[in-house]
């Protein structure tokens, strides 16, 4: 399909997205496509820093996270498009959005990182989540539209996870205690919604770097819980999420006994009927193919 | 009767709190923050505070279970007071790491290991215990 004509939203992937969650990108890249926009991508970043430092004096660790912001302002600048960027894994998000609130709140911490990294960051940048422009730029209505295959037989929890809400006041995106942005999207694309109260519960994030056990317990208490409501597949925005409740499945092999984790984008290109041959679900512990087919969704290969 | 913590431990509990940017006395110890961490601390996160609130820097700055926290930030949303526990046990990781006493061995990590973790979780892991 050709993309002249189409939108174009500026876009940081960030690192993941470009190693272990390319199945997150390009499921994301072909659904823009397909709904008339496009994700383009910022010519020159870095990595976000993944955690946003939570003491107040650590300015070092929002260095990272600034050179993305500028590099942003720059990108839009040059594309005379709005000032703003979107991106797709949680820990971005909640890092690129917590720096520009930080700035607003102390103007003065902007001043000392562009006198640090010799640049001129203005503040400008308005971060959003693809989940969140397709909700509020896009619209979940005008998504329903777009939908051709009928993914109702699919029982699916949507897992929101910790640093795509929190702290409510500064990310702004939903409730974080009860969010809905991940439910009123499967529903807009016709995917049966499984509400399960592990919804926001913290799957083991980083620690799987210190005490991986107790990550691993942590997710896998959350997949006990989507399995007894009845879920057959769990969504996610991060690949931190995905990967720590894909792998604490480790010892199961198939969706016999274990519960396949999808990124929200790939049931999306599936609604679409998109094929998914891009979206590495080889990689996955639990491939998601035998459950999404035996629920007599198309999980096509090739582009039809 | 408020309990002031005194000398040596009173400069490191101000110190901890310039770095933050919170209160140790603000918390109430309701036990909201513990209720909700996912992490099993050993002491839990209104623990760790009270003893902090008692001056008990020494004890508290030394304790295993503040490498437990994950930064979900549950805590710091549910605290009815505006304290982020989850701040003040990253400002007491900090006075290790900038001393020089990492937590997890980089080396000790494994290739294998490495290779199958994602990014993101690994510059965080480096971010909070290296
Ligand atoms: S929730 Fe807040 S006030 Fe309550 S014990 Fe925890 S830190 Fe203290
Ligand atoms: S941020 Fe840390 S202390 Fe707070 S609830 Fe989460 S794991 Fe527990």
């Amino acid at each position: 399909m050709s993309s002249e004509g189409n939108i174009r939203v500026p876009y940081y992937p960030g690192c993941t997205l470009k190693t272990k969650a390319q199945g997150f990108e390009r499921s994301a890249m072909e659904c823009s496509e397909a709904l008339g926009f496009v994700l383009d991508e910022l010519k020159d970043w870095n990595c976000c820093g993944a955690s946003f430092p939570l003491t107040k004096d650590n300015l070092m660790g929002l260095a990272g996270p600034t050179n993305v912001l500028i590099e942003a302002e720059k990108h839009c600048q040059e594309h005379n498009v709005a000032p703003s960027v979107v991106t797709l894994c949680s820990f971005c998000y909640n890092t690129l959005k917590r720096t520009s609130h930080a700035f607003k709140e102390d103007p003065s911490k902007r001043t000392t990182l562009n006198a640090f990294l010799e640049r001129d960051y203005q503040g400008t940048i308005k971060v959003e989540h693809y989940l969140e422009y397709l909700r509020d730029t896009y619209g979940f209505d005008k998504l329903a539209e777009q939908v051709k295959v009928d993914m109702s037989s699919i029982r699916v929890a949507p897992y929101y996870g910790c640093l795509l809400l929190k702290p409510g006041k500064e990310i702004g995106l939903d409730d974080p205690e009860e969010p809905t942005i991940l439910h009123d999207f499967l529903d807009a694309i016709g995917v049966t919604v499984v509400d399960f109260p592990a919804q926001v519960d913290c799957c083991g994030s980083y620690l799987v770097m210190r005490e991986p056990e107790k990550a691993m317990n942590l997710s896998s208490g959350i997949l006990d819980e989507a399995g007894e409501y009845g879920a057959q597949a769990l969504v996610t925005a991060c690949p931190l999420c995905q990967s720590n409740l894909d792998k604490c499945q480790r010892s199961k092999t198939s969706t016999k006994d274990g519960l396949p984790v999808l990124y929200f984008t790939q049931l999306l290109a599936m609604a679409l009927g998109l094929s998914t041959e891009n979206h590495q679900f080889e990689d996955h512990q639990i491939d998601p193919r035998p459950v999404i087919t035996a629920c007599g969704i198309g999980c096509s290969e090739k582009s039809e | 009767m408020l309990i002031e913590p005194q000398g040596q431990s009173l400069t490191a509990i101000q110190e901890l709190e310039r770095s933050t940017g919170e209160k140790i006395t603000d918390c109430y110890q309701c036990g909201k923050c513990t209720a909700g961490c996912p992490a099993s601390m050993d002491p839990p996160p209104s623990v760790l505070i009270r003893k902090l609130q008692l001056g008990m820097f020494d004890e508290v700055v030394s304790e295993q279970s503040i490498w437990s926290c994950m930064a979900c930030l549950t805590c710091s949303e549910r605290c009815p007071k505006g304290v982020s526990p989850a701040a003040i046990i990253e400002g007491l990781k900090l006075i290790h790491l900038r001393d020089m006493d990492p937590q997890v061995q980089a080396e000790e990590l494994g290739q294998e290991f490495l290779a199958q973790s994602t990014q993101q979780a690994v510059v965080s892991g480096f971010r909070k215990f290296i």
